[in-house]
């Protein structure tokens, strides 16, 4: 698959600290979440892909084109940005109109385009109020229609679902999971949220003090796991006692029950343990990995994953 | 009408019967038609893109509706245009004075009282030109900083000297026109109040490329010094005052100074009143002193110096303002 962004052993240096240290990866066409802490170099990499710094040393290509010499392939480059840039006295029809004569659209398109766009971010109904009196998630809304008017290639999403409440949030990684499905825009989406990245990103890359440590496909790292997950709609203490009484470990966490196993055993002693406590099974199922779980692992056997 | 995402194209156009009201010709109906529009979904758009020139056109465009408060509320206009009206009025006035005394004393009369003409138009507006510099300016770049759209902009096919030489370009549109505008009042008033006015005309022509060229030189003074400041904070309001202050500061400030002081120094002092700076270039344009700069020690020293000295108030700030506005993108 072609590679939409490609960074080679980018360098970004601020006098003595580095924020980029060598880094190289590829982003190739889907939604590509990048991840890592505060300082990680998330920032410096999107803001030297969007042309806004130029790098130390390396190269960072954009559809084909150098990241910092061409002016050009911004127009088919969108960014939502993570703080507030939305002026509170404008309508976001106007608002929007105005940022897609910026891209370079001629002024009657790009009225057509607003419209269009504030529809599909579910504004079109508050397209002509100031901007101002919008709740958080209006905003985040007009955000991205600002970043999708121009109808991009690429877009980078920083912090999308940013002090949104958990319905807000819901609708906002729909929305993003919309721009790429039925839009046709790939994305590179930037988040400190394992949750957000881990229902919408196909893949990953994960920096840490300015390296890759890990890239890869989602599923790769959720993949499943040897313990199994267990829940029952009664006799759940009879069941544990049923399960230890078979020499399996048990642990406990809300409603579920997870039991480690390492072959197929443990799936005849899990029946016999059910039967034994007359416990109805209301799921039984290998436990996937979750992506929270790449840091809360050690940091030297993150610095010594895949690809990295 | 409806409009839905996944509205079905049911019903579409179709007429529909709907029943006669009670006592009416039962064999009439009345055929309405209902309109529902259609999702077609996301459309690629495939028409064309002109790039950086249009970003730049974007621009300049929006700066010259924020300058004028267009397409704003009423309190974003009321302070631009107050003041527009009001030279507007000063030449009006000096128009229909002239016009006045032209046709009801006679042209020797208007020779002998030496009433204000186009040559003093600017001295005695220039302070009502510069307060209308230091409301404006500020609309078109501090809320762009405040509002945290720099990046948005920046990240589209506009570099940062594009932004601000669009900007720059815009508030200087804005301000030659509303110099020129009242100009040419006073043109037509003092044409039309002349009982010949095709002799007035011929004899006073070269007036109007003299108005055109100390209009063109106040709006370029003001607005690069306005806009300079204005680069400097996100508050509109400490950025007016700023300027106005500055405005009348140095005014009052020199012309005391100056005059206690005398000779070379309190030339140079008198140098420093920085509503007098495009004044002084406006006479010589002209090759008479304005009413406003008459008394000003600065005015006797050689024209060199005065011209060279507003090309620095105009050049330095001009350079301070897009280095500004360069480290800003990065």
């Amino acid at each position: 698959m072609e590679a939409l962004l490609t960074a080679e052993n980018l360098t970004k240096r601020y006098k003595d600290v580095g924020a980029l240290n060598d880094v190289s990866f590829a982003v190739s066409d889907g939604i590509t979440g990048i991840l890592g802490e505060n300082g990680a170099g998330k920032s410096t990499a999107i803001k030297i892909f969007l042309g806004l710094i130029q790098p130390t040393s390396g190269s960072a290509m954009i559809l084909g084109e150098d990241a910092s010499e061409s002016i050009a392939v911004r127009a088919k480059v969108g960014y939502m940005p993570e703080h507030d840039c939305l002026p509170s006295t404008v309508t976001a029809a106007e608002f929007l109109t105005h940022m897609a004569e910026v891209s370079g659209l001629p002024p009657l398109r790009a009225r057509t385009r607003a419209a269009d766009m504030l529809r599909h971010a579910g504004m079109f109904e508050e397209r002509y109020r100031a901007m101002g009196g919008y709740s958080t998630g209006m905003k985040q809304r007009v955000k991205l229609a600002q970043a999708l008017v121009h109808d991009p290639a690429f877009v980078f999403l920083d912090e999308p679902t940013a002090g949104l409440d958990p319905a807000g949030r819901e609708e906002m990684l729909d929305l993003v999971r919309k721009t790429h499905r039925d839009f046709g825009i790939s994305i590179l989406l930037s988040s400190h949220l394992m949750a957000d990245v881990e229902r919408t990103c196909d893949r990953i890359i994960v920096l840490r003090e300015g390296r890759v440590v890990q890239t890869g496909d989602v599923s790769d790292f959720t993949e499943e796991t040897a313990t199994v997950l267990l829940e029952v709609d009664t006799n759940r203490e009879l069941l544990v006692v049923a399960l230890e009484k078979r020499g399996i470990v048990v642990t406990s966490d809300g409603p579920g029950l997870y039991v480690e196993g390492p072959d197929e055993l443990i799936y005849d002693q899990v029946r016999d343990a059910l039967v034994e406590a007359e416990a109805p099974l209301r799921r039984m199922a290998p436990r996937r990995r979750a992506l929270t779980e790449l840091f809360e692992r050690d940091g030297e056997d993150l610095r010594s994953g895949r690809n990295a | 009408m409806s409009v839905g995402q996944d509205t079905p194209p049911h019903g579409s156009g179709t007429p529909e019967s709907v029943d006669a009201p009670e006592g009416a010709d039962t064999h009439e109906t009345v055929e309405t038609l209902e309109g529902t529009v259609f999702d077609i979904g996301y459309q690629k758009y495939t028409g064309p893109r002109e790039g950086r020139r249009r970003a730049r056109i974007a621009v300049y465009k929006d700066g010259v509706r924020n300058a004028l408060g267009l397409g704003r509320g009423a309190r974003a206009k009321v302070l631009t245009w107050f003041f527009i009206t009001v030279l507007g009025v000063i030449a009006l006035v000096m128009a229909l004075i002239a016009g006045a005394v032209q046709r009801y004393v006679g042209g020797q009369a208007v020779e002998a009282l030496n009433l204000p003409s186009h040559s003093d138009y600017y001295g005695i507006a220039s302070i009502v030109f510069l307060v209308l510099a230091a409301v404006g300016a500020p609309e078109l770049l501090c809320p762009d900083r405040r509002d945290g759209v720099l990046n948005i902009y920046f990240v589209r096919p506009l570099t940062a000297s594009d932004y601000i030489v669009a900007r720059w370009a815009a508030f200087l549109s804005v301000m030659s026109l509303v110099a020129w505008a009242p100009q040419t009042i006073l043109w037509i008033g003092l044409t039309m109040g002349d009982p010949n006015p095709v002799d007035y005309f011929l004899e006073n022509w070269l007036d109007v490329p003299r108005f055109l060229a100390s209009g063109a030189a106040i709006a370029l003074y003001t607005t690069t010094l306005a806009m300079m400041v204005s680069a400097f904070t996100t508050r509109r309001a400490m950025a007016s005052v700023f300027l106005v202050g500055m405005f009348l500061i140095s005014t009052a400030w020199t012309s005391g100074v100056a005059a206690a002081v005398g000779g070379t120094l309190g030339q140079w002092i008198s140098m420093f009143n920085l509503t007098n700076i495009p004044v002084h270039v406006n006479d010589l344009i002209f090759g008479q002193v304005s009413t406003v700069t008459v008394g000003a020690p600065a005015g006797e020293l050689p024209s060199w110096i005065l011209v060279g000295w507003y090309l620095l108030w105009t050049l330095v700030p001009a350079v301070i303002l897009w280095i500004r506005y360069r480290r800003l993108a990065l």
